[in-house]
């Protein structure tokens, strides 16, 4: 243990966008519990008011602010930390302290990098520098040089030979890659790479499209003991990026000679640079014996990260948080909620598979071109857990489509032409088409051509189709069921193909006795771990979940993040959970997204990874009968449905699926307040704004500002008028009360609705006051309404904030264009002078 | 594909899906939490008696490839496993696993929930099983009526001797059931091997004056074996460098008064972490261990112990005092697993050029 760290500032990771969402959060979280363990001060800068780490720390060690280098320098100064992580903050929080390193911040003030040393930080966004360290352990290096102009960049990949592929150097986001076939592609691409780079500078290098991309997850502590986490196989070549390709664990068409070459490589790569902690090393394999190269070190938490140790129940962030501070693998005890005491050095065996499907922003941004390529788009993903390859594939199927009625979308209606221009230029339906192809006969071989996907997927896809075919066959068929249910097919599903409803297949089943049993998921293979606290659920003999007591909630997560209220949806309900345990219940959580930290096993006592579909929600209300079912935002098909089977179910924030009451369109004053049977709690007043100015409908409304430009009169008299409509009005919980305001006349009533969560996140980080726990209280009937009347919520303070929402149009490449609430990837969060 | 049963001797019952052969068949049941490499698994001969449950559950998806033989004619006597891909990646598309152990007559059952089998055998420790088409009585009277052969050395190694000629130092490996990764990894090294039968004398060894001796990894217990093999190892220890893996470790630890016991579950996986006692390094290796060295009989004026496993406290490694000969339980050649300890084979080739 390094005894000279007694204050870390760790590097949020800033407003979601595409390229991280919630996992740098998540992984954060837990990062701030080790180190609190270890008696570890920690000092945390973000300014993601969705931010769960910002829950967690003391308020006076929190710096609400953006995270750039000017800000992160004045905390240094002013707080002397005697250490700084960039390891939870993606690529903004290593370009940040690249920055510092460079201008001599941090050896100015004696601080010191963890998990990356200082030299390290310079070269891993370097690919030039990557490359010569590559030489320099023995690696295959692809060819390529570094440019500065159009001209230079030209003449290189002439050299080269197009295609090639540019990639800027210490790029400020997560859009490392583009492919370029000829000289024009080459002349937007550079454009674009040197205004991403910070040196203004690219890398110009030979492609390997078409490639298998493989990425592995190690750990490595001081001493140079390193364990290999997992690996993962991207579904799709190199040519899409690895955030846009399906993703599986562990690696399922690799050699052992393949995978242990990558293994030394990876781990010969850590030694060079001498990282502790999470290492994400990717790799391009070609099909030739010793064809591989590195395509990018990312020595901290990530998407991968985080995916594997959902999928592995490896607590990565936690271990990593140890061995920043120089602890030994050998030394790391871990909680008694991961498994036993050695699960650090445990390298991890798996005995189930996990496909992880992206999720792109296009129903919401319908002006985005929609094909996949090496720039990211997907905002989001979902995974499937199976015993079999097929079994998970459809699962995270099942989650990425958002059905309500658990179904696939047919592509029976592309012509042949259209579907062929899709296999080679894959869009977002990707692994509908190659169903749809596989459906119209064409052969395994012609598609691994025109694809590049290893022949390996083609069959396990084709068995889809072929169970599929003997479900039709058999309807109402006892085996039909059990064959579709134990490779994954949902009930929603198989009632569609039966042409009946829901209630008729699970009869069937409950009938015959095909019940689905849960398998733990932990890094042994059942070999020394008994009672994990994770499960997924397949259809075999032994079923390891059992009821975990009498007095359970049940929390249906949101699954894959989306654009929209979503960014906030993990947030609430990781909140939510906090507060179940806290008001004595035992809760299990149901989700589908890697990234979610939600899912963190501290925070709940049971995460069960299935769909939440119907079908899957009833399978586990079977195991745990909870009292309650809580559902963060609202999801309408499925609380309708399980209300008319008579659950108890809480929508929260509630009234969700109240609509909202509106008389015009044109509001610019917002007054939030909370809603009790006794009290009516007015909490903040603020202006609502678009993007760009006045707001001309609702869904314009992404900025709130505070305190709102009204008078003393005006506050005094919306406050009144708000108390007495609500007082008429029979709503609870937390409401938004509208209203339009010109200069001094006296403010008209526009209308009513159910706040946002974005709003309520923005509202516990104004008043202090966690408004998530109070409507949890409030929906398990805990409210102490004289509590409520002494609240201290000023709504005449003075402080100014700001909430805006932020949109992805330029990683998507549109021109900056009006944002929409249903086109939020986050938002950002001030203090500041506005 | 045809419904088949595993029965176990407890009485237990799992219905699955007949692939490879359709034999009958009877063996130990041991499972393996590796990974990757389920061709080098059940071609490596330490198999011989045993029915392997694979925790990885999809297996089958990359083929038969030409070099991933740990030996050419596996004698496994099964293979469990959750899911099977029949796929063939080599140039002639032409040798799935399916079809592989149907010409080597080896039963293989899929769509066996593997976990729960696994989590059974936990609880039984180390038990036998049957691959069978019907799971009625008389079934079970045969599985409980056969009695496994404990010469399993003389059932899978070489009768006679041949050579794996090269340029470099030369090698003698006896061969216990030889796994062919070690002789890659002599082969990368140069030395020119000879490998002889398991019965090979002293004298038959020194004839062909080895600059060192290899005793390799094999099946069964070591305690089978009779006392001459352990004479060969005291005469050899004291004039040629010695490196003995597997089965060839526990016979090396035997023949310098250590005592062998039998794990109640045996175990094979490559993620237990080991300590390299000397540097304190941690390495990762593949382990497939049923009888090891029992502590408390290690001879300390004799040995002295160099690798530890963290998680079962198993002894993975020994080294003679005044001897060059050393040994290790675990497979240091990977195939499949890692190769972390690789380098024991550099080490091996250094001791014979200090000799000279």
């Amino acid at each position: 243990m390094d005894n000279e760290i007694q204050k870390v500032l760790i590097i949020g990771g800033g407003p979601t966008e595409i390229g991280h969402e919630t996992e740098l959060d998540a992984a954060c979280v837990q990062v701030i519990q080790a180190f609190k363990k270890q008696g570890i001060r920690s000092l945390l800068i973000d300014n993601n008011p969705f931010s769960v780490a910002l829950e967690d720390v003391q308020p006076t060690n929190i710096f609400i602010q953006a995270v750039t280098a000017n800000n992160v320098q004045r905390i240094i100064e002013r707080e002397q930390p005697d250490a700084i992580l960039a390891s939870v903050g993606g690529v903004t929080a290593i370009s940040v302290v690249q920055e510092l390193q460079e201008n001599g911040v941090l050896a100015d003030n004696d601080v010191k990098t963890l998990g990356i040393p200082a030299d390290a930080l310079m070269d891993i966004n370097n690919p030039d520098r990557l490359n010569d360290v590559m030489r320099h352990v023995g690696v295959p290096v692809i060819a390529s040089e570094t440019v500065g102009t159009l001209d230079e960049a030209i003449n290189v990949a002439t050299k080269i030979g197009y295609p090639v592929i540019v990639k800027p150097i210490a790029p400020r986001i997560d859009t490392n890659r583009m492919l370029c076939e000829n000289e024009q592609d080459m002349i937007s691409a550079i454009s674009r790479g040197f205004s991403w780079s910070r040196f203004k500078q690219c890398v110009i290098e030979q492609s390997i499209v078409g490639y298998k991309e493989i990425e592995l997850v190690s750990m490595r502590d001081a001493m140079g003991t390193q364990v290999l986490i997992a690996g993962l196989e991207n579904i799709d070549p190199i040519g899409i990026h690895s955030g846009d390709s399906m993703v599986v664990t562990p690696t399922l068409t690799l050699s052992n000679e393949e995978y242990e070459t990558l293994r030394d490589t990876a781990f010969a790569i850590n030694n060079q640079f001498q990282f502790t902690g999470v290492v994400h090393t990717h790799f391009a394999l070609g099909s030739s014996e010793n064809s591989y190269y590195v395509t990018k070190v990312t020595p901290y938490n990530d998407r991968g990260t985080s995916l594997v140790a959902c999928a592995t129940g490896y607590p990565i962030a936690y271990v990593a948080a140890n061995l920043y501070l120089n602890q030994k693998l050998t030394d790391v005890h871990l909680p008694e909620i991961y498994h036993f005491k050695q699960t650090a050095l445990l390298e991890p065996s798996l005995d189930h598979v996990v496909v992880r499907i992206p999720l792109w922003p296009f129903e919401d941004v319908k002006n985005a071109d929609q094909h996949l390529s090496t720039v990211m788009k997907s905002v989001g993903s979902t995974i499937g857990v199976g015993r079999s390859t097929e079994e998970a594939i459809l699962k995270a199927l099942r989650s990425s489509q958002f059905s309500p009625q658990d179904e696939l979308p047919s592509m029976n209606d592309l012509t042949d032409s259209q579907l062929i221009s899709q296999l080679i230029h894959p869009l977002s339906s990707r692994i509908l088409v190659l169903i749809e192809a596989l459906r119209r006969g064409y052969q395994i071989d012609e598609l691994t051509e025109l694809t590049k996907i290893d022949p390996f997927y083609f069959v396990k896809l084709r068995h889809i189709l072929e169970i599929e075919d003997h479900i039709k066959a058999h309807p109402m068929g006892v085996d039909a069921l059990h064959e579709g249910r134990y490779y994954g097919f949902g009930d929603g599903m198989i009632a569609r193909i039966w042409h009946t409803d829901i209630d008729t297949v699970r009869k069937l089943g409950q009938d015959n006795h095909i019940s689905p049993t849960y398998k733990g998921i932990e890094p042994s293979a059942g070999e020394l771990l008994n009672s994990p606290t994770a499960y997924y659920s397949t259809f075999e003999l032994e079923n390891e979940s059992q009821q975990i007591s009498a007095k359970t909630v049940l929390v249906l997560g949101r699954g894959g993040n989306q654009l929209g209220p979503n960014a906030s949806a993990d947030y609430f309900t990781t909140e939510m959970l906090k507060q179940l345990r806290k008001s004595g219940y035992q809760t299990v959580i149901m989700n589908t997204n890697p990234n979610a930290g939600s899912l963190t096993a501290t925070l709940s006592d049971k995460q069960i990874i299935d769909p939440v579909q119907l079908g899957d929600i009833m399978n586990v209300i079977a195991i745990e009968h909870p009292v309650k079912i809580f559902v963060p935002g609202n999801r309408h098909y499925l609380t309708r449905e399980l209300r008319h089977r008579n659950y108890v179910i809480s929508i929260l924030p509630p009234d969700q699926e109240k609509r909202s009451e509106l008389l015009n369109d044109h509001a610019n004053i917002g007054l939030d307040l909370f809603v009790t049977e006794g009290h009516i709690v007015p909490i903040l007043a603020s202006d609502l704004r678009s993007d760009r100015g006045i707001a001309t409908t609702l869904d314009q409304i992404t900025l709130m500002r505070t305190p709102a430009t009204l008078t003393d009169q005006q506050l005094t008299a919306i406050i009144a008028h708000a108390k007495d409509y609500l007082g008429a009005h029979k709503r609870t919980g937390m409401v938004q009360m509208l209203y339009t305001t010109n200069g001094q006349q006296a403010p008209q009533f526009a209308g009513v609705r159910p706040t946002r969560l974005t709003t309520i996140a923005y509202l516990n980080k104004v008043t202090g006051i966690n408004w998530v726990r109070m409507l949890v209280r409030q929906a398990l009937g805990e409210i102490d309404e004289d509590l409520i009347a002494k609240l201290a919520v000023d709504i005449r303070s003075d402080r100014r904030s700001q909430v805006r929402g932020t949109f992805p149009f330029k990683q998507l490449q549109l021109p900056d264009q009006l944002g929409l609430t249903t086109q939020e990837v986050g938002a950002r969060i001030s203090f500041e002078t506005l | 594909m045809a419904q088949r049963f595993l029965i176990l001797e407890d009485g237990s019952i799992y219905p699955g899906h007949s692939f490879g052969a359709g034999a009958t068949t009877t063996g130990e049941i041991v499972f393996n939490t590796s990974m990757l490499g389920y061709q080098e698994i059940v071609t490596n001969q330490i198999y011989h008696n045993q029915i392997i449950v694979f925790s990885q559950p999809i297996i089958g998806s990359i083929g038969i490839a030409h070099d991933s033989y740990e030996s050419i004619l596996p004698t496994a006597k099964g293979m469990v496993v959750r899911d099977i891909t029949d796929i063939s990646k080599n140039r002639q598309r032409s040798l799935s696993l399916d079809q592989f152990l149907k010409q080597h007559n080896i039963p293989g059952i899929s769509g066996i929930d593997t976990r729960h089998l696994i989590r059974q055998i936990k609880q039984t420790g180390t038990i036998k099983g049957s691959i069978v088409d019907v799971a009625d009585d008389h079934a079970f009277d045969q599985l409980h009526a056969t009695v496994l052969t404990n010469q399993q050395v003389a059932q899978v190694a070489t009768p006679r001797p041949y050579p794996n000629p090269n340029q470099g130092y030369n090698v003698v490996v006896i061969d216990f059931g030889l796994k062919h990764g070690i002789l890659r990894q002599l082969s990368k090294r140069d030395c020119n091997v000879t490998v002889l039968p398991w019965d090979a004398s002293a004298q038959d060894i020194i004839n062909l004056d080895p600059d060192g001796v290899l005793l390799s990894t094999g099946p069964g217990s070591p305690l089978d074996l009779p006392e001459s093999v352990l004479d060969m190892i005291r005469t050899i220890e004291e004039r040629i460098p010695l490196f003995a893996i597997g089965l060839g470790h526990e016979l090396f630890a035997l023949a310098n008064g250590s005592e062998i016991t039998k794990l109640k579950l045996s175990h094979h996986g490559a993620n237990h972490p080991i300590r390299k006692i000397i540097t304190n390094e941690i390495i990762y290796a593949m382990e497939s261990e049923e009888y090891v060295v029992d502590p408390d009989s290690v001879d300390r004026d004799r040995l002295i112990t160099t690798y530890l496993d963290l998680i079962d406290g198993s002894i993975q490694g020994l080294r003679h005092r005044d001897y060059p000969a050393f040994s290790v339980q675990f497979f240091p050649d990977g195939a499949p697993g890692p190769d972390d300890s690789v380098d024991l084979f550099d080490e091996f080739v250094e001791i014979m050029g200090t000799r000279e």
